[in-house]
């Protein structure tokens, strides 16, 4: 492998082997997955509270007793049959901010996930099969963007370009895709040694070919795995974000409403609680839910 | 260890470090308003302007300005923060010493529970108390830190009145001596703890992995078999083997460390770089947002070569490669 | 965290015991509004000429507390400079003016009290005041304070650069006169009346002159290491940490500071404040949020101290800007639908916690006489808003944003969207607003900006729809209020004519009424102006804030303005 320093040398080394060939996209090993996963606690617990979160924030719309944007009752009331997560300060139902901050959240999660699987996988096939020159200059590229201190530049792309969900998606994303790559990069160059693509090559199939119908199927396994784990960290990322008061003023997320919490912990602890719940699911559930992948998958022998 | 391997990752930290001073200068000319705008501010008077202009070379070709850009920052010259009026360097270097000690304590402290509570753990794999460290640290390592911080605020500062509040001193308090170590001490005990609980659950978790699978290797069992005890077995074959994935772990948490310190500093009032991060996002004080995130990539780059060289000097194989 | 952690944890938690003294702590400005009000001026509301002041000193504080003690004060952010000659800024203001002095006080009543000018004259109607300076004063440094120093602090700096002044007594000063070392005369090309009004250490300090003099006060190194002739003088500033102050004993009010020290500590946070407040670290805050001030209320060892004074200025009313150069803006009936749809007394409620009152005129209440009552101010009508806006062409269907049909300057179709910019810590107004204004089927998006970017974006470059300013009017129209309204003040001078509001009779009106001496004659001439504001609305005017300060009974005799501890003592 050419992994230029000792430890690049172990990222490389991930947790995840190779899964078996899944050749004619078969359903049977699909359903296994989906029931071994759920087989154990951690995998039941990971796609139930992930699920919560996904369906909450779609039907967000439905599920909100109230606009969260609007004030709906007594300022920074407690928790109660009206307001089951209690106000805000300006009488704004918290059950609500938290339901369509799970729809922010959402939003974040997938558009940076789309971009970060987009470029990951990419560079990551292409410098796991390419290899030589090739793979040595985008592994310099990926090493540099691993090194890249994410928060920070966050932060400063907001001073300079101002708060808002675009630039974030954006910066998030092409600050993340770099351990992705290597994941990627890993399964490819393992796979791309096996006996099938062989037999692919061999039997006159482009490499286009090869790389899309034999080897993408098998290395994308693993990629989702760790993209799960990945976007725990974004959700955490953005919530710390808007937290410090830098996200969108427009929009709710949970991080905001945590921020907004600070100043009233004294006499509102529901503020800080509640979405700091949240977010504690629903980066649980990421998280239970890749380490069961992980398990299920092959994991450590 | 050679001095030849030494020297090569010195050398390969290079292309690094130029490549983070170029996203800074790639920031400085991209932000909206241009380069002047960015380093000089909107309300600067036209001498604040033709200084910074000839500092930076905003005049010159673009070559030329990386150049004289790059030069500035290898010299440690930042520019000038119009909102303080001060060199963007020594505004920095004053706040840091607070956000290092903190960032330290917590690096220091989870390094050395998370090893010790992953070792624990794996000691007795699936028993009870593996299962309390397991679930506990997936919990820490999911709860967002600023939300760990409010919370133990709220049950450890208030309502038990166990530490204090905010800040890093008490006011009007000892100003030097053992005295004053002891105030600071005590102020930084809550958001080091708040700080170092994220980083016990990810070290603990990579460590107890680490552990079991040594321990399930041959050469484990062997030892085992010929009657050495548990516990030494445990010390000295498989957590020196196990360790160097942790070395790793340890030298990639930086980044994170310091953002996570960032938002800690918040919620507790300490006096260390987040306020005057907070502060030049909002004025738009670019030269001191350059620097606080070229001194975060620096020691991100620092901690990976270090770890590198650790790692190097605990395992005889990578030395030759 | 290692094992050893806990039990030394215990340890030190024995050994050591609570903190010293009565620390107080100060916020700078009134609750939920911690933003540096850029404008306050000490109150006035007698600006009738007096051939010569009452000569009394301010009163001797009734003693309760031995004297002396150190004071911790909170307070909201890091004041960047203590030099309150240079800005208008809260910040500055809160952390300096117990450094320096007017030339004037004012007493609660807002009558002028001798403070550098132990006299005054006042001649020709007006035009001409003549203050005598007292003999006995002396700078931090031991140089002594003469006339040269009131004149340099006027003309290099406070008609530069502090924007009350520069607004108001500019442009009719025409010269300041130094006939020997203990006399001052202001000359004005035509009477002005509200001068001994803004003498006061917030509206005009003096600084000393051996030390600015040939330099540029911007950025004179002193403004870090200030040299007054104040109660207290500098000792240390730890940027974005602590200011400490100790006790002048050459002060020249005898008998007076009584505190030993006043330590200042930023604390940006609020809630913060108020915790360590509660745990004995600090002993005054500026501000009191208002859902902790029950739970403190309750608690016997804590006093309050509500007044409408801030170190940043006086009065102040938290007003809506409309840039009437925007065509969305410049219909009326838009900007009274918005009034309509406010509803204020939520402000007072949710964001104000009930502190303070809903502003019933344009001028604050605050300065009676000139504060008109009876004013046909829009009231909560969210039916007229809609009906208004059906009428400017702004359609509506179902309970969506209206777009433009047939409004002119605007394109079909264009939704009612405009920019609301604000100072971070006056975003719940802005989110209050959004909610309420949402309901009609405007659509705001809010634009949260620190104020030098605030400054730069609504003055200089004007691009901003509506904004919120803590306008303070001081103690007197002419102060605070004028630089509103006033067409010359359009321009890039920060926190004047945000909406670029022009009115020839307005004009007039304001012109007049800071010639005219007497004072039922100008709050005739203020009335008119009121009542054509409220008519025309290039602001609204939302709520008057008042500050809550709080701190231990242990410590007495605050004082509401910029001189807060300068009579006050704290039992150790």
């Amino acid at each position: 492998m050419a992994g230029s320093t000792p430890a690049s040398a172990i990222a490389d080394a991930t947790d995840v082997a190779p899964v078996g060939r899944v050749g004619a996209l078969g359903r049977a090993p699909r359903r296994r997955l989906l029931r071994r996963i759920l087989q154990t606690p951690a995998g039941a617990a990971g796609v139930s509270l992930t699920l919560l979160v996904i369906v909450v924030g779609l039907l967000a719309d439905l599920l909100a007793p109230t606009d969260p944007l609007v004030p709906a009752g007594p300022p920074l009331a407690p928790p109660s049959p009206a307001h089951l997560m209690g106000t805000d300060a300006l009488g704004r139902d918290l059950l609500s901010g938290v339901v369509y901050g799970a729809r922010t959240s959402l939003v974040v999660v997938f558009a940076t996930g789309a971009l970060v699987l987009l470029i990951g996988v990419t560079v990551g096939t292409v410098s796991g099969y390419r290899g030589g020159r090739v793979d040595d200059a985008l592994m310099r590229v990926t090493e540099f963007f691993q090194v890249l201190p994410r928060f920070f530049l966050a932060i400063m792309a907001i001073a300079l370009f101002g708060p808002g969900l675009d630039l974030l998606v954006l910066v998030l994303g092409l600050t993340s895709w770099a351990t992705l790559a290597r994941v990627v990069r890993a399964e490819v160059l393992s796979l791309s040694q096996r006996e099938f693509v062989e037999a692919a090559r061999a039997s006159g199939a482009s490499d286009t070919r090869i790389v899309v119908l034999e080897i993408l199927p098998n290395a994308l396994p693993a990629a989702v795995v760790y993209l799960g784990l990945l976007l725990a960290q974004v959700l955490l990322l953005e919530a710390s974000l808007g937290f410090l008061g830098l996200g969108d003023p427009n929009l709710v997320s949970w991080g905001y409403l945590a921020g907004q919490a600070q100043r009233f912990l004294r006499v509102a602890w529901w503020l800080s609680f509640f979405p700091g719940v949240a977010i504690a699911f629903a980066v649980l559930g990421l998280n239970l839910l890749g380490d069961a992948l992980t398990d299920v998958l092959g994991g450590r022998r | 260890m050679t001095g030849r391997y030494v020297g090569r990752r010195l050398l390969q930290v290079l292309p690094t470090v130029a490549g983070i001073v170029l996203v800074g200068f790639l920031l400085i000319h991209l932000a909206p308003g241009g380069p002047i705008i960015a380093l000089a501010g909107d309300s600067g008077d036209d001498e604040y302007y033709a200084f910074m202009t000839a500092k930076f070379g905003l005049d010159r070709p673009l070559p030329e300005q990386l150049a004289t850009y790059a030069g500035n920052v290898l010299r440690g010259d930042l520019g000038v923060s119009y909102i303080q009026g001060r060199p963007a360097i020594d505004v920095i270097a004053e706040r840091l010493p607070a956000t290092l000690l903190l960032a330290g304590t917590a690096l220091v402290g989870s390094s050395v529970a998370g090893v010790a509570l992953g070792a624990w753990a794996a000691a007795r794999a699936h028993s009870i108390r593996d299962l309390a460290v397991t679930s506990a640290a997936l919990v820490l390592y999911a709860a967002p830190v600023f939300w760990l911080g409010q919370l133990a605020l709220l049950t450890l500062a208030l309502r038990t009145g166990l530490f204090p509040v905010q800040g890093m001193t008490t006011a009007g308090g000892p100003e030097t001596g053992l005295a004053w170590a002891l105030d600071v001490a005590r102020h930084l005990a809550l958001p080091a703890l708040v700080l170092a609980s994220q980083e016990v659950a990810a070290v603990a978790r990579l460590t107890r992995a680490g552990v079991l699978e040594e321990l399930a290797a041959d050469h484990v069992r062997t030892a085992l078999a010929k009657g050495l005890s548990d516990r030494r077995v445990l010390v000295r074959h498989a957590l020196r083997r196990a360790l160097l994935p942790v070395v790793t772990v340890i030298g990639s948490r930086p980044g994170h460390l310091l953002a996570g310190t960032i938002v800690v500093e918040v919620v507790f009032g300490w006096p260390g770089l987040s306020r005057l991060l907070l502060t030049s996002v909002q004025t738009r004080d670019t030269p001191i947002l350059l620097g606080i995130f070229l001194l975060v990539a620096a020691t991100v780059v620092l901690a990976n070569l270090v770890t590198d060289l650790v790692y190097g000097w605990l395992d005889p194989r990578i030395r030759y490669r | 965290m290692g094992r050893g952690w806990a039990g030394w944890l215990m340890l030190l938690a024995v050994l050591l015991a609570a903190c010293t003294g009565s620390e107080p702590g100060t916020a700078e400005s009134p609750t939920a509004t911690r933003a540096p009000s850029p404008d306050a001026t000490a109150t006035a509301t007698d600006t009738a000429t007096t051939a010569a002041p009452t000569g009394e000193e301010t009163p001797s504080p009734t003693q309760t507390a031995a004297g002396g003690g150190t004071l911790v004060v909170a307070i909201s952010s890091d004041p960047g400079g203590l030099n309150p000659a240079i800005t208008t800024s809260g910040g500055t203001h809160t952390a300096s003016e117990l450094l320096y002095n007017g030339l004037v006080d004012l007493g609660p009543d807002l009558e002028p009290i001798p403070e550098l000018a132990e006299s005054w004259d006042v001649e020709e109607e007006g035009a001409l005041y003549r203050f005598h300076l007292r003999d006995d004063v002396t700078w931090h440094d031991g140089e002594p304070f003469t006339s040269a120093d009131v004149k340099y602090s006027f003309e290099e700096v406070l008609l530069q650069l502090h924007s009350r002044t520069q607004a108001s007594m500019g442009p009719s000063l025409e010269s300041i006169e130094t006939p020997d070392e203990q006399t001052v005369e202001f000359r004005f090309s035509q009477p002005y009346a509200p001068l001994l009004q803004q003498l006061n250490v917030t509206e005009a300090p003096i600084i000393p002159r051996h030390i600015y003099e040939g330099t540029d006060p911007l950025e004179n190194p002193a403004n870090n290491e200030p040299v007054g002739t104040g109660p207290f003088r500098f000792v240390s500033y730890t940027p974005d940490a602590e200011i400490v102050l100790e006790r002048n004993p050459d002060y020249f009010e005898e008998g007076l500071p009584h505190l030993d020290e006043v330590i200042m500590r930023v604390i940006p946070d609020e809630g913060s404040q108020v915790l360590a407040f509660e745990a004995g670290e600090v002993g005054w805050l500026w501000g009191v949020p208002g859902p902790d001030q029950e739970r403190l209320a309750a608690d016997p060892t804590v006093e309050f101290l509500q007044t409408p004074v801030n170190p940043g200025g006086a009065n102040c009313i938290m007003t809506v800007s409309f840039n009437l150069e925007r065509p969305i803006m410049a219909d009326l009936r838009v900007r009274q639908a918005i009034a309509h749809a406010l509803n204020r007394d939520q402000f007072l409620e949710r964001v104000l916690f009930g502190q303070g009152q809903v502003a019933a005129a344009p001028i604050s209440s605050g300065i009676p006489w000139a504060h008109a009552e009876g004013l046909d101010m829009p009231a909560n009508d969210p039916a007229e808003a809609e009906r208004l806006l059906d009428e400017a062409g702004w359609q509506r269907e179902g309970d969506g944003t209206r777009t433009a049909a047939g409004v002119e300057g605007v394109d079909d179709g264009t939704p009612l969207a405009f920019t609301f910019v604000h100072f971070p810590t006056f975003s719940a107004y802005g989110e209050l607003l959004r909610a309420q204004l949402r309901e009609v089927g405007m659509d705001v998006t809010l634009v949260p900006l620190e104020p030098p970017v605030f400054a730069e974006q609504v003055f200089t470059a004007r691009d901003f729809d509506t904004n919120i300013i803590s306008y303070c009017n001081a103690t007197d129209p002419e102060i605070g209020v004028r630089r509103m309204y006033h067409s010359s003040n359009i321009g890039e001078v920060p926190f004047s004519n945000a909406a670029a509001y022009r009115n020839d009779e307005v004009d007039r009106l304001f012109d007049e009424a800071q010639r005219t001496i007497d004072l039922e004659q100008r709050g005739a001439l203020y009335r008119q102006i009121q009542e054509i504001a409220v008519a025309e609305l290039p602001y609204f005017w939302i709520v008057e804030t008042v500050g809550t300060r709080a701190y231990r009974s242990s410590c007495s005799d605050f004082q509401p303005s910029g001189h807060f501890a300068k009579t006050a003592s704290c039992e150790q």
